[in-house]
């Protein structure tokens, strides 16, 4: 009677436990249910607990009823449990505009000068230059005598040098670090000098009385008018692309012999059919190794066993022609409207 | 330098494609830089005579004319021109004229009048680019010659000579060059010739008191000229290259000049006062020149004189009063050699250049001084009459010795990396006028340039071209120098700076700055240019944040409020290391961009900045407060001991007048004082314990500042201590929760040991010995 009584009592708890179940509307409520009928002083724990006084024989028939009783409303209570939780997730994330915009972060970008300058030192690092550098001050001597370039030469006077009251100037080239370069080292030397130069020239749309250069000097034995042609030819290409044309037109600069102009045409550049003269070049002439071995007191650059090619080019009106920039102001006035063009 | 080809095929054969001669030139270094078209070239316009002229019947602005035009019957024409009267000769476009714009004359009425043609003026002939009214032609005109006879078709090249060729500032010079790229012979004409090995007579009547400035000077009296208009082919001749036509006597020394290369100067010889004088000026001496200006001379500068006073400034410009006039009928001519650097001088502090100056700056040739003097006699004598005296009387020494250059045929296969077979070197500089010695070439004296084996070789190159030089490819392997990891530094701040996130801009300011901008931002001596171009550029920025001041008012006034820039270059001081990199940041405006989420973002402080500065990841740097007359807030930044940059806010003062309404931060960093190149990082073994972070809260006066406490915990020397993190300040200025004049800190420590994991005892004894270390250092309570 006892036994019949139990064996009731678990089908009624468990029908109980699930219709609870089957109204509980959230998690607060799925526990509470847990807690009624599986918690320690819970109606089933209950019952269990009424086992003790059941025959040997009935033991395990009312435990197996017990344990699947059990186990049917723990199993309801995980899955009802689920069930809540994706009904909850699902409302968490339904209805949001994934069209509005994404929260923004500060965008910043290098200046355009600086990323022209930083992809041609990387060409000529592939090519195998290295860098080199001089100050901006420099004396006569480095900018001026050292490169073939005497006193009454028409580059060099007060109209278009800055001078310091104390003689020296600002470097109109970056040459100059050519010069500092043999000083310091003897042959072979293989460089590339970036930097600022000045000339003393009234700014407007095209002119900047200060712009960047980059210069470049491979002395070694053997070296050719051959070895320029391929180094230009090879950096031109990298920067702008293969379909790049590289004109050399001789020329005359007091430095190099012989000497080049070097024009390119270049679907990069837009400029359609058009040369643009675009760096200077040449082999670097002798009296340019005579002044420096007299400077440096030996014959470190013998001009019968060395030669030697430099270059020398404009970053900025390059960077005017690539960029589309019609006014070489905007390249110092960093208006953030243009830099932010280049990030 | 204008070229006419007209004049050069007097000397050789040219290509009949003017494209093709000018891609020559420009390939040999003689850069043709245009190219003109001059004369009239269009069929079918004549000079016809203007017969009679009445009003048009049915329009007040237009007359009816008859013209003769060679033809049986005169033409009737409706024209709207004022300017002539009848009897006067004018361009005819008869029917079937193709003008300009690609329009063809026809018969037809205007107003209902019929007219045969167009009467034109310069412009619509293209002769000219502006023209009123119709072109009168000279009344000596035959009816009927075809325009293009009166004004034949001229091809003229603007070429750029470079300073090294003074060879080519003359048609001959250019004609050589031509006829050796072409590999064509030069034509000198029998006229020219004659005046080779002309000599000189030493005279007494000519003193050179500068003969470094004046080696050579010759000059030779003509007497009975007639001064007047020059014959039309010589005025042609020079109008064709845009020289204004004088008179007969002073066209030819120009003439003589664009053919031969050599400047000469007629002076009326009855306004001189006995013999020459090439003498210095005397100081202050003022000189009247040709161009109707007055001059003040210095003992730099060197005069032609005769023994009353200066009658010229030496190779640059004749004298008003000297020179020649319709009144002139004796002559005397000047043919001359002057050093070039003094004129280059003279020219350039007077301001004052003249096709003379520019020749002789430049060197000209001095064995061709008396041959050119000859030839301006021949022309001369042709054009004006007169008589020459039989030899030129000169002073100083004309003898050039012509220098022999050493070359080597395998040297210049060397420099060019091109095999140049030896028959075409020869030919080459043959045909620049040298000749063969035994171990070189002997140069003639027009090409100064040529003094060195080098030079050789360059004329090679130039002919030969580039086409003629195959590219090498080839490398050479170079070690990366301290320049490559300076640059390699600079580059990896300029992206971790630019990178989203930071997102600032970099910015390149112009180095030389205004004295105003200097002092703003004071940081040390500046050094200075002593001829600034204007007062904006006068100092070598001694720090980069005067520019990016300007840059940040610039921006605010293009709308642009919050921004943050940075610029890394050079700065100099008048100190010993005079030149060094620097780095500087500018942080103005919302701390984070403006969004839906965040409409109105707090303004960046100086802790924003800070916070860039640490993401910079700089070794070794610690804030120290400082002071600095431009920051209401500042900090140095150490390294050791070394003070490496600055940073702060700048004074509101300051801030308002450069129109920002938000906080203004800046930072400078002395780069030169950090290693360039980043230590290779080194792996810390990870940790195999837990830690456990117990919070600490503390009351301290206003004053404790969180440096003294931080340090307290840090230099406990606590071993399970490895972490110390502020995350609360609070103050509350009603005294309410915690008395005004105090703060509240609270701090997360975190406790770890890479032995065992803790236990809660253990990390508790650390907790309080640190406590307690806490309250023995420093005025402080805990809230717990």
């Amino acid at each position: 009677m006892v036994v019949f009584h139990m064996d009731q009592q678990i089908e009624q708890l468990r029908a109980e436990a699930l219709a609870a179940l089957a109204s509980a509307g959230d998690e607060a409520a799925l526990e509470a249910v847990r807690v009624k009928f599986l918690g320690r002083t819970g109606s089933i724990s209950v019952l269990s607990e009424g086992m003790k006084s059941l025959s040997k024989d009935d033991k395990p028939r009312v435990g197996k009823l017990l344990n699947e009783a059990r186990n049917a409303v723990s199993g309801a209570i995980d899955a009802r449990k689920a069930a809540l939780e994706a009904e909850r997730d699902a409302k968490a994330l339904s209805g949001i505009d994934l069209t509005l915009p994404g929260t923004p972060l500060p965008m910043g970008a290098i200046h355009p000068i600086t990323q022209l300058l930083d992809r041609a030192i990387q060409i000529f690092r592939q090519m195998g230059f290295a860098l080199a550098d001089g100050p901006d001050i420099e004396t006569e001597w480095h900018c001026f005598d050292a490169l073939n370039t005497p006193p009454d030469h028409p580059a060099r006077n007060e109209q278009d040098t800055f001078y310091l009251p104390d003689g020296r100037l600002l470097r109109t080239q970056t040459s100059t670090v050519q010069v500092r370069t043999m000083e310091q080292f003897a042959p072979p030397v293989r460089i590339i000098a970036p930097g600022g130069v000045y000339r003393r020239d009234e700014v407007d749309a095209t002119h900047l009385a200060q712009f960047t250069q980059i210069e470049g000097l491979y002395v070694d034995e053997g070296v050719t008018l051959g070895d320029l042609k391929g180094t230009i030819e090879y950096f031109f290409r990298e920067l702008l692309g293969r379909d790049v044309q590289v004109r050399m037109r001789p020329h005359f600069f007091p430095f190099t012999e012989p000497s080049f102009e070097i024009d390119i045409k270049a679907a990069a550049l837009g400029r359609g059919d058009r040369w643009l003269e675009l760096a200077g070049c040449g082999m670097v002439d002798p009296a340019v190794f005579q002044e420096m071995n007299r400077k440096r007191g030996d014959n470190a650059y013998d001009p019968e066993k060395y030669t030697g090619f430099a270059f020398g080019f404009g970053l900025d009106r390059l960077a005017m022609i690539l960029n589309g920039v019609s006014d070489i102001r905007l390249f110092t006035e960093n208006d953030v409207r243009f830099l932010a063009q280049y990030r | 330098m204008k070229v006419s080809l007209n004049w050069l095929k007097e000397f050789v054969e040219l290509p009949a494609d003017v494209a093709a001669l000018s891609e020559l030139l420009t390939k040999a270094g003689v850069e043709v830089e245009g190219i003109e078209t001059r004369g009239c070239t269009i069929a079918k316009v004549v000079v016809a005579q203007i017969l009679e002229s009445v009003p048009h019947p049915n329009a007040d602005r237009l007359s009816v004319c008859k013209v003769a035009e060679g033809g049986a019957e005169p033409r009737q024409i409706v024209c709207g021109a004022k300017n002539y009267k009848v009897g006067d000769k004018v361009p005819l476009a008869l029917p079937g004229a193709v003008m300009p714009g690609d329009f063809t004359i026809k018969v037809g009425k205007l107003r209902g009048v019929e007219s045969q043609g167009m009467m034109c003026s310069a412009k619509e002939l293209g002769l000219a680019e502006e023209a009123e009214g119709l072109l009168l032609l000279p009344a000596d005109s035959v009816v009927g010659t075809p325009l293009t006879e009166l004004f034949p078709a001229e091809t003229v090249l603007d070429v750029e000579v470079t300073p090294n060729r003074p060879d080519l500032l003359c048609h001959l010079g250019m004609a050589r060059e031509i006829a050796t790229l072409l590999g064509k012979p030069l034509h000198i004409p029998e006229a020219i010739r004659a005046t080779a090995g002309t000599g000189s007579q030493p005279t007494a009547e000519i003193t050179l008191e500068a003969p470094d400035a004046c080696p050579f000077y010759s000059a030779r009296r003509i007497r009975g000229v007639k001064v007047g208009p020059s014959p039309a082919w010589l005025r042609a001749k020079l109008e064709s290259i845009g020289i204004r036509s004088i008179n007969n006597i002073v066209d030819v020394t120009n003439y003589v000049m664009l053919e031969l290369g050599q400047p000469l100067h007629a002076f009326d010889l009855a306004k001189l006062q006995g013999g020459i004088r090439v003498r210095r000026a005397a100081e202050g001496e003022a000189f009247l020149a040709l161009d109707g200006k007055t001059y003040p001379l210095a003992p730099r500068h060197l005069v032609i004189a005769d023994q009353q006073r200066a009658v010229a400034i030496a190779g640059v410009m004749g004298g008003e009063e000297s020179g020649v006039t319709e009144a002139t009928s004796d002559l005397l001519l000047e043919s001359a050699y002057f050093a070039p650097a003094g004129i280059r001088r003279t020219s350039r502090e007077l301001g004052l250049s003249s096709d003379s100056s520019y020749r002789f700056e430049r060197g000209i040739d001095l064995a061709g001084v008396l041959p050119a003097s000859a030839r301006a006699v021949q022309l001369i004598l042709e054009v004006a009459g007169g008589e020459a005296e039989p030899v030129v009387s000169a002073a100083g020494s004309c003898v050039v010795e012509e220098a022999i250059v050493p070359f080597r045929l395998e040297r210049c296969h060397a420099v060019l990396g091109a095999a140049v077979p030896g028959e075409q070197v020869d030919r080459i500089l043959t045909g620049f006028g040298l000749t063969k010695a035994a171990n070189g070439w002997r140069v003639p004296s027009f090409r100064p340039d040529l003094t060195r084996e080098i030079d050789l070789i360059e004329e090679i190159a130039r002919v030969i071209g580039i086409e003629a030089v195959p590219a090498r490819e080839q490398t050479r392997f170079t070690a990366s120098s301290p320049a490559d990891q300076r640059h390699d530094q600079a580059m990896r701040l300029r992206r971790r700076l630019a990178a989203p996130g930071l997102g600032f801009h970099e910015a390149r300011s112009l180095t030389l700055i205004s004295e105003k901008a200097a002092a703003s931002f004071p940081v040390g001596e500046v050094r200075r240019v002593r001829n600034p171009l204007n007062e904006d550029q006068v100092v070598l920025r001694p720090s980069l944040i005067p520019g990016l001041l300007e840059s940040l008012t610039r921006n605010l006034r293009a709308g642009v409020r919050d921004l943050r820039l940075f610029e890394l270059g050079r700065i100099f001081r008048a100190d010993a290391r005079e030149e060094r990199t620097g780095l500087a940041l500018l942080l103005s405006g919302a701390a984070a961009p403006a969004s839906w989420r965040d409409s109105k973002p707090r303004p960046a402080d100086f802790f924003d900045l800070k916070g860039v500065l640490s993401a910079l990841a700089l070794d070794g740097v610690t804030f120290e407060p400082t002071t600095h007359p431009a920051l209401a807030l500042a900090v140095e930044l150490r390294r050791g001991e070394a003070v490496v940059g600055l940073a702060g806010q700048l004074t509101p003062a300051r801030a308002r007048e450069l129109d920002a309404t938000a906080p203004v931060l800046v930072a400078e960093i002395d780069l030169d004082l950090f290693e360039a190149a980043p230590p290779m990082g080194r792996f810390v073994e990870l940790p195999k314990f837990p830690a456990v972070t117990r919070d600490i809260a503390l009351l301290a006066p206003a004053d404790v500042a969180h440096g003294r406490i931080e340090a307290v915990l840090r230099g406990a020397n606590e071993p399970l201590l490895v972490e110390v993190e502020l995350f609360d300040v609070f103050t509350d200025p009603t005294g309410q929760r915690i008395p005004a004049d105090q703060k509240s800190v609270a701090y997360a420590l975190t406790y770890r040991s890479t032995g065992r994991t803790l236990t809660a005892e253990e990390v508790a004894e650390a907790h309080q010995r640190l406590k307690e270390r806490l309250k023995a250092e420093l005025p402080v309570s805990f809230r717990e």
